[in-house]
């Protein structure tokens, strides 16, 4: 009788304490590893030498061998579309915001006929593949003289990014209760003042995320870039597609340069992703 | 916060100022081609093949889909930037209606193949489109694979069920298969059936689709496939497997091949495609330049097509793209392993008695996709699914026929002349 009691002790909080903490660190140690593993192998890879891309088995260290590196930056025109990428992706940024946050704030504040459908047909622009639409837009392009230009290019990437802007701002605007601005109102300040001073700070950091979507959908979209710029390629338009038929080794180097340049912007602006998910100056 | 408005807002005026400042297109002649993708190619190419020609010229290699979508995007705008397009000659063909005529360009002398100039008149008396390279497609092998090589099987004479048999004591011997094939989404496998295995066994590529030796040739084909790496349906360019060691023999177009033969010259050899009963089927490739109609600087593509066809051109071309001329520009004789190998490999080929050419697809215009894709839809049913090779040849067969009379195509080289379009019995 005595016995059984003994064995039926409840296990101590720190047990499932320590338990929990053991899920978390594992599941954190995986989370890591599926993000860092990949950029791992690429950069071992681009820092190999052919033989020891394609050879087997490999020693997972680098042996800093630059040969697929050098080649990369000695290929006429690849600082020059890691630049068109840049700006296109920036002009992207700007053009998608300064459309979508208003057409959000619209959206979550105000009531007006054709709501759901103007919802509805944001959500469409993204119904339509981009290779049946890049015709019809070239020949247009070419018509204005808006071909093969950073600005022509924005504007199509802005179209697709301009769903994502609207519907995070839409939410954003909507997690700001109404009754601030209208506190505002009564403080003597106008509509205009009201969004600026309270409401604005409020959203800006999910407005700077709702921002990097878009950049990195520009930067990423590939078909489009290859038929609207000519002279102006973008990184991915000139890289990709070349890329795609090239030895490994090369395959590797191309990846990490278009990697890379993500990597530092999305390290750049992490303080406003993790903003977003209220986590901010940890 | 208002320093971060100000510093978005000044940068996004400083785009939209760039971007109107390198509107000013430059005097290049844009040159849009679906061939030299491959990175190094087209390095090679801007380097060594087009750096010579006076004026500059864009080289800009593109994959199918964006490079006919920005041309049609071009024709029909009646006004565009591309200078003068390079691509094969089934591409060349969709847009016919589209090139300016280049009979008047002045080669200086240089004899062009007269094969090849006829093909690029496209059935009419204008010279649409002027040959710029060929090539072709061959096996090859690592020498530890021609160990176990048949007895009496030499790989310059290979009969396909040779070739079989070869595969199967490689792969018993070594425990693992080791053919390889490019099966993959981006590999060139309709060829093969094109020009190789349905001309060696039918002496045809459409009139005999559905014969008892089209079955016979996809009966081997699957025992083949039995000793092939299962991986191949991932394989698009052989030279990466020949070089990693997961294939020991393989079928493939020389550009793809090339860069094993030069990375380790002295482990791998060439040899020709096999034969069958009715001959040794392969299927040259040719790719052509033409001049859009609306081309910014019609003499000054003209004159980057005479310069492209100049016997040091030609030479340049090879060593850049792996793509012999299609003129009678002499070889030098230091020329590297890939291009000694691969060309005595296709002169044993086309140069044999046996040699049984099979082309491109002619007039098939847009329909060329759905073409191949009849090839490729019976290898899927046949070899992967397992199939039954004569039900589905005869349904494939029907798609075949329906086809060739959407395009009212006539029969080509290997298949008889035709009278309307090319029949499928």
């Amino acid at each position: 009788m005595t016995d059984a009691v003994i064995t039926d002790v409840p296990r101590s909080v720190s047990d499932a304490r320590a338990a929990g903490r053991f899920l978390l660190i594992a599941s954190t140690v995986l989370l890591c590893v599926w993000v860092l593993v990949p950029i791992y192998l690429l950069i071992v890879n681009t820092l190999s030498s052919p033989a020891e891309v394609t050879g087997f088995p490999k020693t997972g260290i680098p042996s800093f061998d630059f040969g697929s590196v050098q080649f990369f930056l000695s290929f006429a025109g690849v600082a020059r579309a890691l630049w068109n990428s840049v700006l296109v992706a920036v002009l992207t940024m700007v053009l998608s915001i300064g459309l979508g946050a208003p057409a959000g704030y619209a959206l979550s504040r105000f009531d007006f006929p054709g709501k759901e459908a103007f919802r509805l047909l944001v959500v469409m622009t993204r119904a339509f593949p981009l290779p049946l639409l890049a015709l019809p837009l070239a020949v247009m392009f070419i018509r204005v003289g808006l071909d093969d230009t950073a600005l022509g290019l924005a504007i199509v990437h802005t179209v697709l990014a301009i769903p994502f802007a609207v519907l995070i701002t839409f939410s954003l605007f909507s997690g700001i209760p109404i009754e601030l601005e209208e506190a505002a109102w009564t403080l003597g300040c106008n509509r205009w003042q009201a969004f600026r001073k309270v409401v604005l700070p409020l959203v800006l950091p999910g407005i700077a995320a709702s921002a990097v979507f878009a950049f990195t959908i520009s930067w990423n979209e590939v078909f489009a870039a290859a038929v609207m710029t000519i002279e102006n390629r973008t990184l991915t338009a000139f890289l990709i597609q070349s890329l795609n038929v090239s030895p490994l080794h090369l395959k590797f180097a191309g990846g990490a340069a278009l990697v890379i340049p993500a990597l530092i912007f999305i390290f750049a602006v992490r303080k406003y992703l993790f903003a977003m998910w209220g986590i901010a100056n940890r | 916060m208002k320093n971060q408005s100000r510093l978005l807002l000044a940068g996004a005026l400083a785009a939209a100022m760039t971007a109107t400042a390198t509107v000013a297109a430059s005097a290049q002649v844009l040159f849009w081609s679906t061939q030299a993708s491959p990175i190094e190619e087209t390095q090679a190419m801007r380097e060594n093949v087009l750096a010579g020609f006076e004026g500059g010229v864009d080289f800009q290699p593109q994959e199918v889909g964006p490079f006919v979508t920005r041309l049609e995007a071009e024709l029909e705008a009646g006004s565009g930037s591309i200078g003068i397009v390079g691509a094969l000659h089934g591409e060349l063909s969709t847009y016919a209606d589209s090139w300016a005529d280049l009979s008047d360009v002045d080669l200086g002398g240089v004899e062009v193949n007269e094969t090849f100039l006829e093909l690029g008149k496209l059935g009419t008396d204008q010279q649409l489109y002027i040959p710029w390279m060929q090539a072709n497609y061959v096996m090859a092998a690592n020498r530890q694979a021609l160990e176990y090589l048949p007895e009496g099987a030499d790989i310059n004479a290979l009969t396909y069920e040779q070739l079989v048999d070869w595969m199967e004591v490689l792969a018993t011997e070594t425990g693992s298969p080791k053919f390889g094939f490019p099966a993959g989404p981006q590999g060139l496998k309709h060829r093969f059936f094109q020009g190789f295995l349905l001309p060696s066994y039918t002496g045809s590529t459409v009139t005999k689709f559905r014969s008892a030796e089209a079955e016979t040739a996809w009966n081997t084909f699957k025992e083949l496939w039995q000793y092939t790496n299962p991986a191949s349906t991932n394989y698009a360019f052989m030279q990466e497997q020949l070089l990693n060691g997961d294939v020991w023999v393989a079928f493939d177009h020389v550009a793809r091949l090339a860069d094993a033969f030069n990375q380790r010259p002295d482990d791998f050899v060439a040899f020709p495609a096999p034969s069958g009963p009715a001959g040794r089927g392969f299927m040259p490739v040719l790719a052509g330049i033409a001049v859009p109609q609306g081309a910014p600087d019609i003499e000054q593509s003209k004159a980057l097509v005479a310069y492209m066809m100049q016997p040091e051109t030609q030479v340049a071309t090879l060593l850049a793209t792996n793509f012999y001329p299609v003129t009678d520009a002499p070889l030098p004789d230091d020329l590297p392993p890939s291009a000694q190998a691969l060309g005595e490999a296709i002169s044993t080929m086309t140069g044999g008695e046996d040699a049984l050419p099979a082309l491109l697809p002619v007039g098939l215009g847009d329909l060329g996709g759905q073409f191949n894709q009849v090839y490729t839809d019976t290898f899927e049913r046949i070899v992967l699914a397992n199939q039954d090779v004569r039900a589905v040849l005869d349904e494939q067969g029907n798609a075949l026929a329906s086809l060739m009379e959407q395009a009212n195509a006539p029969c080509w080289i290997p298949d008889e002349p035709s009278e309307g379009p090319c029949p499928v019995e």
